[in-house]
């Protein structure tokens, strides 16, 4: 018996979508036997399908499935897994999580409890980091506990920290618990109202003040740490372009990065991640000013959304590093190399043109572009339909090309080609956001989408295209085209009996 | 031929001119191709194929990259391919038809028998009823979701 047969571990992934059959699928290229989780509600899903196995979870809500600790162990246990792969979101940054995985004896495919919390605690960390020599965004943290008492001391850290600033939580996340303060007058509702949305979504009412750095970028830099002790970075990350702190257009390399300022932000993203004993694969995020100064933001402890940029341009599977490193054997990439430029963009369910509200709807029609350096990774496929019940996400596009300008034009081709049908998304939003001078010149700031369309964004097809749409539909209509039922299984209610379904059988 | 379309702004009304296999608006034409799929030639001249699906009683349209919702209204009476019409289910020829204008005919009865993607399809009646009027004849083309036959139902 082979040493790899000995080690080969059968991993079950606790998540669900893109992520989950992203993870399954170098699961199964690497020859791990793979079990999939799923929510009732899931049961049709593309991962339920790619996996070996699938153990369903009962219960009805998030809550009651994709975060139930014990089912999804019992989970592992029933099936002979013997890793747990948490994805993003839902218990990946779970210290409570890694360590019931970890008593129960399974592998976990990500960094120990104790690196996950002080991470996950916002003030935790912005003082790990400062002790290891990392340079955090100037602010105070409160630890007061006591409403009054806190809100009082967040008053007076607010003067010497200056204003216009940013109010966060400690456990935050997505902008929740979060209040970008410019004028004194506004600070103790802001610093109220912060407070109470941190009870609310984290039971944890701790906050902290960092002064607000307008026209930053958002730099993050990819990490890899293994049991052997060797920390490597992977290069940055832009992903400035964000809608309601959501992250829509990210891209590696950085478009105005230069080798010295990769190489000191590299460093201080291995010293951040040495801190805590870092093992596996994580995201150190970093504000970048106009200045040239960068701070620490927080340390993502986990795969990240756009984790595919990094892999295009470096040549590196991450996810099949974290297969590796969770087994204790040795990274297998090299010294960093960058090759060309990688763009993704987020493909969501969403109305763009009226707040970008969640839509919902059927996936009629689900045809992605194809061509050289065009990947698609996404937990969809046709005929499925978008529900209110998770993340609207429903792919993510990415391309690579030599150059940047390059990149751009495949970008802006893939999402002409780009077709879904039956549901509202943002392919045009994020078509249009190619062409916008900022984006183009790659000075894109984190507040760059809401200073192009302070007032919203809406399409702007020629009246020549929207009359030849109509011409569409009315010809579509009189070609009797929604009668084609084979391929969008969704349109069949309403159509007459088909005299051919019989026939089928009989001719075949 | 007349398509009212709900819209933001109000319903839109389309008036199709037909010419020949194709639809003609403001110099706009609407053709199927031999995959039946639905192309547009703008009134420049050039070309694209457009992706359109019915989800309700809406036409989402995908041309040159865009996408168009459009909301049908249904005109008070019946159209000529609601109920009875019978259609091609996908582009090919009529090999034979087998019954005539004013015929009686039963449900599950075969009506036409087409050939289409080297397979012979029979076009059978969905309820009885008498054929009032037949669209084709034997060794005709017809396109994807043509109607065929009429079949007015006898109740």
């Amino acid at each position: 018996m082979n040493r790899e047969e000995v080690c080969n571990i059968k991993v079950l992934v606790a998540n669900r979508g893109e992520i989950a059959c992203r993870i399954l699928r170098a699961c199964i290229e690497a020859g791990h036997p793979t079990v999939a989780v799923y929510a009732g509600n899931d049961a049709d899903s593309m991962f339920v399908e790619m996996a070996d196995e699938a153990v369903l979870l009962m219960g009805d809500t998030i809550g009651e499935t994709y975060l139930d600790q014990r089912q999804i162990i019992e989970a592992a246990r029933s099936t002979g897994a013997t890793a747990i792969h948490p994805g993003f979101g839902f218990l990946s940054e779970r210290a409570d999580f890694a360590t019931a995985v970890l008593e129960a004896g399974l592998t976990w495919v990500g960094p120990s409890p104790q690196a996950i919390e002080k991470m996950g605690d916002k003030m935790t960390a912005r003082q790990t980091m400062r002790e290891a020599g990392v340079p955090v965004i100037p602010g105070e943290e409160v630890e007061e506990e006591d409403e009054t008492a806190a809100l009082e001391a967040l008053r007076q850290a607010s003067t010497r920290v200056g204003y216009p600033l940013l109010l966060k939580a400690s456990s935050g996340g997505g902008g929740k618990g979060m209040r970008a303060v410019h004028d004194p007058a506004d600070f103790d509702q802001a610093a109220a109202g912060a407070r109470r949305e941190a009870v609310a979504a984290f039971g944890d009412g701790r906050i902290y003040i960092e002064r607000l750095l307008s026209g930053s970028k958002h730099i993050e830099i990819q990490v890899l740490a293994d049991q052997k002790g060797r920390t490597v970075h992977l290069g940055e990350r832009e992903c400035s372009v964000q809608r309601r702190h959501q992250k829509v257009f990210e891209e590696a390399p950085g478009p105005t990065m230069t080798p010295e300022l990769r190489d000191a932000m590299g460093q201080a993203a291995i010293a951040a991640a040495k801190a805590v004993d870092y093992v596996g694969a994580g995201t150190v995020e970093f504000l970048l000013a106009p200045s040239g100064e960068f701070f620490f933001l927080e340390m993502n402890t986990r795969i990240q959304v756009e984790h595919p940029v990094t892999e295009l341009v470096t040549g590196v599977d991450i996810v099949r590093e974290q297969l590796r490193i969770a087994q204790g054997e040795p990274m297998s990439c090299g010294d960093l190399m960058l090759r060309g430029h990688a763009i993704e963009v987020r493909l969501y369910a969403e109305d763009a043109a009226n707040g970008f509200l969640p839509a919902i709807g059927p996936l009629a029609v689900f045809r992605p572009p194809e061509g050289p350096g065009i990947r698609l990774d996404t937990g969809v496929r046709e005929g499925d339909e978008v529900t209110p019940n998770y993340d609207p996400m429903l792919a993510k596009l990415i391309v690579w090309a030599p150059s940047r300008p390059e990149a751009l034009q495949k970008m802006r081709r893939a999402l002409e080609e780009f077709v879904v049908l039956g549901t509202t998304t943002n392919l045009r939003f994020l078509r249009e956001l190619c062409d916008e001078e900022a984006v183009v010149s790659g000075a894109t700031t984190t507040t760059t989408i809401d200073d192009l369309w302070p007032n919203g964004w809406s399409p702007s097809p020629s009246r020549l295209l929207e009359d030849a749409s109509l011409l569409a539909a009315s010809a579509a209509e009189q070609f009797g085209l929604h009668r084609r039922s084979a391929s969008t299984g969704q349109t069949t209610g309403e159509v007459a009996p088909n005299p051919f379904i019989t026939l089928q059988r009989r001719y075949p | 031929m007349q398509h009212l379309f709900g819209s933001p702004d109000g319903p839109v009304e389309v008036t199709l001119t037909k010419d020949g296999n194709e639809f003609v608006l403001e110099g706009a034409r609407a053709m199927l191709t031999s995959r039946s799929q639905l192309k547009i030639q703008l009134p420049d001249g050039t070309t694209e194929l457009a992706h359109v699906a019915k989800v309700g009683d809406a036409w989402w349209v995908h041309l040159r990259g865009h996408t168009f919702r459009w909301e049908r209204i249904e005109p008070g009476s019946t159209s000529a391919d609601e109920g009875g019409g019978l259609v091609a289910p996908m582009p090919g020829k009529v090999l034979e038809v087998l019954v005539s204008p004013g015929q009686q005919v039963k449900a599950g009865d075969a009506l036409m028998v087409l050939e289409a993607m080297k397979m012979e399809h029979r076009i059978v009646a969905s309820t009885d009823g008498v054929v009032a009027a037949v669209h084709f004849a034997a060794g005709e083309q017809v396109m994807q979701g043509a109607s065929l036959l009429e079949l007015e139902e006898s109740n």
